[in-house]
């Protein structure tokens, strides 16, 4: 028997145990969508009654949708807000670590305190600042600040990381051809980040679009999606409700799935065609 | 009245420059003149301060002390895109987004030439390194030497005042070299820009450079012709650091007619001062003989003359190297010319000797 860098029973085992944690993480998403496509006189559990598309139906008709359309769009643009800010807040941020300045440890783990910090406690304590300072708080305002600061860290890790394997040379290359550090920013620097910065925006616009514990006290009388949501399933449960999150969560594999592709095309033109 | 002598403008002035990082100081007083059309080799092995040096002049780093001038204007606080300067990088640092036209056009964008103009002078400049087919390509699908052309090409399409090379073909395939080597040194003729060529290979420094620059511990060790290092090397460092030094260490003795006797723990030898000045007797100093001077079993009218033991005997075709024991250890190489036939074995004890005239004082270190 010859020698093998990994054993034959390793494999099985992580293959096993990584399934097992995929199906784990996917199952109760699987489970609402199932549910979703319950018949006319199904529950909220299991066992389905019948298979049918009323709930969709339902949904396409209004009545209980019109209720969530403009936290949605509220959640929508928020979410857009939040990501765009978050680029530019977690580049500099990043970009501000390279240069390793006196205090620059010291500035990582308060950065990082956004994360760390429980959210409900983060969305209390703003809503007593600003009640304090005497803003009223709304869903533009005081939680758009809020969920900025929740998505920061995230956004500032990726890009730390992006920088991480991004080479300084290119960027003293550009300096030394006659580019001004700007010029060299955006033809160089920008450019390369570009798949971590859409990374990025993607975890900002995420973060947000389904933050609830800090948007609770935060969002004053207009409320997000994950606030009406909440405040339906207090008020009556159906598989409406399921149909409203499969319907989000398929957009949100569909906008990843594109940004996949985008990514996947932009390496293949930048290893360049098969000459 | 006699016309005022015409100054030729030096392309490169270092001026006394001074780096430090925290407490470690990497380039301490380095002082250089760089003749038009020069070609520089900073030699030096890793750490010495010579890719700092380098930095200083591109403006990538920015010198504690110290003036740098460029073509005779003082640049110390300009930033690296004020300057007349390229630089090439060991590993190249091609854009890794742009085909091979646009990453060597890049230069002459930021002068904001027009496109027709950019067009046509990449092509020139494509087609003079012989890497016209390469033009759409990216640096991913380049080979090694294919990248460093490019980045060759990148730097000079702008004409600079001088091309600063770091280690330009380190990370070439080590039969490649000597070609590129022969190339780059026929670029540098042709188009008199200066080059200044930072490298810790010595054969590279030695077969390049009109001027040799030794670095250690960020300060210039010695500076001058390849001839002058390699012939008279003025500090212990530098005669260690080429190939085929001995050097010994010991105190100073008598001087007499030019002579100065000196006591190693191998004896005593006597060691031309040449432009040196007398060094109080007892006090340290070191010299140093190459390897190939020394004569195997020297007569009577050889005064320096040491008993050796051969450890091992290496064969490299151009010469042979004999490795020899001495006196309390102390290692002596020996170097044959290769074509003649091996006169001493392994384990035999043998007598090296040398002529006054092949061995080299060197500077008193000040202690």
């Amino acid at each position: 028997m010859h020698w093998k860098t990994r054993s034959r029973l390793t494999g099985w085992v992580l293959g096993t145990v990584t399934i097992g944690f995929l199906l784990f993480q996917w199952a109760p998403m699987f489970t609402m969508f199932t549910l979703s496509f319950a018949g006319e006189t199904g529950g909220t559990t299991f066992p389905m009654n019948g298979v049918s598309l009323h709930w969709y139906r339902n949904l396409w008709e209004a009545d209980l949708f019109d209720d969530f359309k403009p936290p949605m769009l509220r959640s929508f643009l928020l979410a857009l807000a939040c990501s765009a800010t978050t680029v530019v807040l977690s580049v500099c941020a990043a970009q501000a670590m390279r240069g390793r300045f006196r205090g620059n440890g010291l500035y990582f783990y308060l950065l990082l305190l956004g994360l760390m910090a429980p959210g409900i406690l983060v969305g209390f304590g703003f809503a007593i600042l600003t009640r304090l300072l005497g803003i009223e708080g709304s869903w533009n305002t005081t939680a758009y600040v809020v969920h900025v600061s929740w998505a920061l860290p995230f956004g500032f890790l990726t890009m730390l990381a992006v920088f991480n394997r991004f080479d300084p040379k290119l960027e003293e290359a550009a300096l030394t051809l006659g580019a001004t550090r700007v010029i060299a920013f955006r033809r160089i620097t920008w450019p390369i980040i570009l798949p971590g910065v859409i990374g990025t925006a993607l975890f900002g616009f995420s973060l947000s679009y389904d933050e609830y514990a800090r948007t609770l006290f935060t969002a004053g009388s207009d409320g997000t999606l994950p606030l009406a949501v909440m405040a339906q399933l207090d008020r009556q449960l159906t598989p409406e409700l399921y149909a409203i999150g499969s319907v989000t969560t398929a957009m949100s594999l569909i906008v990843i799935a594109l940004c996949s592709i985008g990514f996947w095309l932009r390496a293949r033109a930048l290893r360049g065609r098969p000459a | 009245m006699a016309a005022p002598p015409v100054i030729r403008q030096l392309d490169l002035e270092l001026r006394n420059i001074r780096k430090r990082y925290g407490s470690f100081t990497a380039v301490d007083d380095v002082s250089l003149k760089v003749e038009p059309g020069q070609f520089v080799c900073l030699l030096g092995p890793s750490g010495c301060g010579k890719t700092t040096t380098l930095r200083c002049v591109a403006g990538l780093e920015e010198p504690d002390q110290g003036g740098i001038l460029i073509g005779g204007r003082e640049v110390t606080g300009d930033p690296p895109w004020k300057r007349d300067i390229a630089m090439m990088f060991q590993d190249f640092a091609l854009f890794p987004h742009m085909s091979v036209a646009r990453q060597v056009g890049f230069g002459l964008e930021m002068l904001k030439k027009p496109k027709a103009e950019i067009a046509k002078r990449v092509a020139e400049v494509l087609a003079s390194f012989e890497i016209t087919q390469l033009a759409e390509r990216r640096p991913g699908q380049l080979s090694g030497g294919q990248k460093q052309r490019v980045a060759l090409a990148r730097a000079m399409i702008t004409e600079p005042r001088i091309l600063l090379l770091d280690e330009p073909i380190g990370a070439l395939d080590y039969s490649l070299r000597e070609t590129v080597m022969l190339e780059l040194k026929s670029l540098q003729r042709r188009t008199g820009i200066s080059f200044i060529w930072v490298t810790h290979d010595q054969n590279e420094a030695f077969s390049l450079g009109d001027l040799v620059v030794v670095m250690n511990h960020a300060k210039i060790e010695q500076q001058g012709p390849p001839q002058d290092i390699l012939s008279r090397p003025r500090t212990p460092f530098v005669a260690g650091f080429i190939q085929g030094n001995n050097v010994f260490h010991g105190k100073a003795g008598r001087a007499q007619g030019g002579v100065l006797e000196v006591e190693t723990p191998l004896g005593a030898f006597g060691v031309p001062l040449l432009d040196l000045a007398t060094p109080a007797p007892g006090s340290p100093l070191s010299f140093s003989v190459r390897a190939e001077r020394l004569i195997e079993r020297p007569d009577e009218s050889v005064p320096n003359r040491i008993a050796l033991r051969c450890i091992t005997v290496e064969y490299f075709g151009a010469f042979r190297r004999h490795v020899l024991e001495g006196a309390g250890g102390a290692v002596v190489k020996y170097d044959q010319f290769g074509a003649l036939p091996q006169s001493i074995r392994e384990g035999e004890q043998i007598t090296l000797g040398w002529a006054a005239e092949n061995g080299v004082l060197h500077r008193a270190t000040p202690a």
